[in-house]
């Protein structure tokens, strides 16, 4: 038997009743579109926000904070036998920098997880092109490190990194210190220190990220320089920058490198929490929406078919007369809820991925958007799909068990 | 030859609007083969009595066997499967599904039993509408076609499953003359030629007399039966 009686009851009841099946699909169509379409622009924008966040923040950051001082050498030099204690304990200052980072940078290499490293040494100072002032920060980087994380080279406007690397007294500014100081590849600028160290530089070359907050204070110079503006020796580094494989995985690897180390790690997640609550709060709006959406689709559903049994409850009655039983009949009822369904869920794919793709050429051109962020995931329409199907069967199972409960003779007698 | 259907001490109440009796006491038997018809003036309990005896209405009191099954308090699900072997019945009014075909109409029960291929339940749902002369209809909606030709699309369903017992409330209600002895021929040769048993109500006397029994009821009883 090609298909069952079931089947082709089922089937026959929605194609006779063109208009209101195509009507209940629609409201499936609507709902999975949405969803689709909600959850491609939340990804899109969550990923978009988190490709900000790392373009100018490093997975994890490696640096020394400055602890609170313990009795460890007060025991150490009283011997065992005695407890000590301190009152009213203070600060230490570590200043701030790491200890032999190249051997740190050597061990932290042996680990497979890690897949970027680079040093730093950062202080605030300010941009002087004659009499104006511009206040920054000057990241002293192995450039090439640095590139290998945040890939500057591509955001270079004028010069190239390589033009840094060669030259030991070069800079490279960002894009709104350029302009706000008119300065331009090949002029000279002059960095001061809060301690009143200065040093005069050549621009090598100008990049732009369009965040503002990059664009407008950071430069890169080599780290040498910023050795020299602190009064610090050629050892002296602050942070060391790592990337790893799967920046959602900070979590372990951070936990891991700051007890091989002993130094203070600072995971992406944690210096960007305010972003993260947006996207939870996102994904809440977002999830809210659609659920609506799926439960008004529900009722579609729910409607037709309960009007479909109203009708037809005289022939559901002939049915069990001749010989249907209740399970029959919610299979015959189940069926049409799934086969709209399904219907409706094949359409809302199709219309979710048209919908996203027209708003992803949208252009907006606010701040550094372009376009609409979307994300495309099969993820989404797999799920899209399977919650149209399953809201179909809940909403066809109440008025299909009504059905199989309907008395023959009750309605044959009239 | 054995019974086909034996009915005991049965009684029917409804509640609604009033208590009211229904049928009172009704007992009778009915032989394998045999051709009974059921008269009675209307609203005596004809069509009451035949729900019951057909296992759709189970709410009444007293005992019921059919072909040797006692059905009396059998599950639902167990009578429709009993009903969709064992009975064929044809409603008073002439109930087809209209969004299918005359053909589809009679074939469904036999697909609902499964027990013959399609092709082969196709065949012989043809030829039923033949001998009904209705196979020109076959294939139109069942919403189209007239009243009569209705009644006998019905008839040929109660008859897809090749079914024991036949029972029909006024089956030839509907029809003309000729249509009505077209039905009590086939009547007939089922009775006599398959030994299917055959119960009908009718208010036909002619259609009656010259069936093997008649059972005529008065006020929910059993007035005499030949
Ligand atoms: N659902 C019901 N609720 C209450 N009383 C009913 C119901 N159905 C039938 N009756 C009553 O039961 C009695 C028998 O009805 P039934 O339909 O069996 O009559 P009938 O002999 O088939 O009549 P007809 O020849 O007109 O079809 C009638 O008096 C009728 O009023
Ligand atoms: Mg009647």
């Amino acid at each position: 038997m090609a298909i069952g009686i079931n089947t082709e009851i089922a089937l026959t009841y929605m194609t006779s009743r063109r208009k209101q099946t195509i009507v209940s699909a629609l409201g499936v169509t609507f709902g999975i579109s949405m969803y689709i379409f909600m959850n491609s622009l939340i990804a899109g924008t969550n990923e978009w926000s988190e490709q900000v966040m790392l373009s100018s923040t490093p997975h994890i950051r490696l640096y020394n904070e400055n602890k609170l001082c313990d009795t460890r050498m007060l025991d150490k030099y009283a011997g065992a036998g005695r407890i000590n204690l301190i009152s009213n304990p203070q600060l230490l200052s570590s200043g701030n920098s790491i200890a032999n980072p190249d051997a740190i940078i050597k061990q932290l290499q042996q680990q497979p997880e890690i897949v970027a490293m680079s040093k730093q040494v950062s202080t605030s100072v300010i941009y002087a092109n004659g009499n104006v002032q511009e206040n920054g920060t000057v990241l002293g980087v192995n450039i090439d490190e640095q590139d290998k994380m945040f890939d500057i080279a591509s955001t270079m406007v004028s010069g190239t990194i390589e033009e840094l690397a060669a030259n030991p007294n070069g800079v490279i500014i960002g894009s709104g210190l350029s302009e706000k100081l008119n300065l331009g590849k090949g002029d000279y600028m002059t960095l001061t220190t809060a301690n009143g160290a200065q040093k005069r530089l050549e621009i090598a070359g100008v990049f732009r990220t369009t965040i503002k907050g990059v664009d407008n204070a950071r430069s890169y110079v080599n780290i040498p320089v910023v050795q020299q503006l602190l009064h610090k020796d050629r050892s002296y580094i602050t942070d060391i920058y790592i990337n790893i494989k799967d920046h959602n995985k900070t979590a372990d690897v951070s936990a891991r490198i700051n007890a091989h180390t002993g130094y203070t790690t600072e995971t992406w997640q944690s210096s960007n929490e305010q972003s993260l609550a947006g996207k939870k709060i996102r994904d809440i709006i977002a999830n809210a929406v659609v659920i609506t959406i799926l439960i008004v689709a529900g009722f579609g559903i729910y409607n037709i078919l309960n009007m479909v049994i109203y009708e037809k409850i005289k022939e559901i009655a002939i049915l069990k007369a001749t010989g249907f039983q209740g399970k029959h009949v919610i299979s015959i009822f189940i069926r049409q809820a799934l086969y709209i369904g399904v219907l409706g869920a094949l359409a809302g794919l199709l219309a979710g991925w048209a919908i996203s793709y027209f708003v992803s050429s949208m252009y907006l051109g606010l701040g550094n958007v372009e376009y609409l962020p979307i994300a495309f995931h099969t993820r989404h329409y797999l799920q899209g799909a399977f919650f149209g199907v399953i809201t179909a069967f809940f909403a066809g199972y109440i008025p299909a068990v009504r059905a199989s409960k309907v008395d023959p003779v009750q309605i044959i007698r009239g | 030859m054995s019974i086909a259907l034996k009915a005991e001490g049965v009684n029917k109440y409804f509640y609604t609007p009033d208590k009211f009796q229904a049928l009172n006491n009704v007992s009778f038997e009915v032989k394998e083969g045999e051709f009974v018809s059921v008269i009675g003036k209307s609203g005596c309990g004809k069509s009451t009595m035949l729900y019951i005896l057909s296992t759709m209405d189970t709410d009444y009191v007293g005992s019921l066997t059919l072909k040797g099954q006692h059905v009396t308090g059998c599950s639902q699900n167990e009578l429709a499967a009993f009903r969709n072997r064992h009975l064929g019945f044809v409603f008073q009014f002439h109930y087809l599904l209209p969004d299918f075909s005359c053909l589809k109409n009679v074939m469904i029960p036999a697909l609902r039993l499964g027990k013959l291929p399609r092709k082969e339940i196709e065949q012989n749902a043809y030829e039923k509408l033949q001998k009904l002369g209705v196979a020109e209809q076959a294939l139109k909606p069942a919403s189209r076609i007239s009243g009569g030709q209705q009644q006998r699309v019905a008839i040929a369903r109660a008859l897809i499953n090749e079914p024991s017992i036949i029972m029909g409330d006024e089956p030839t209600g509907n029809l003309d003359s000729r249509n009505t002895a077209v039905v009590f021929d086939i009547f007939r040769q089922l009775a006599e030629e398959y030994n299917k048993t055959i119960i009908t109500v009718t208010h036909d006397i002619d259609f009656a007399s010259k069936s093997d029994r008649i059972i005529e009821m008065m006020d929910g009883k059993i007035l005499n039966q030949q």
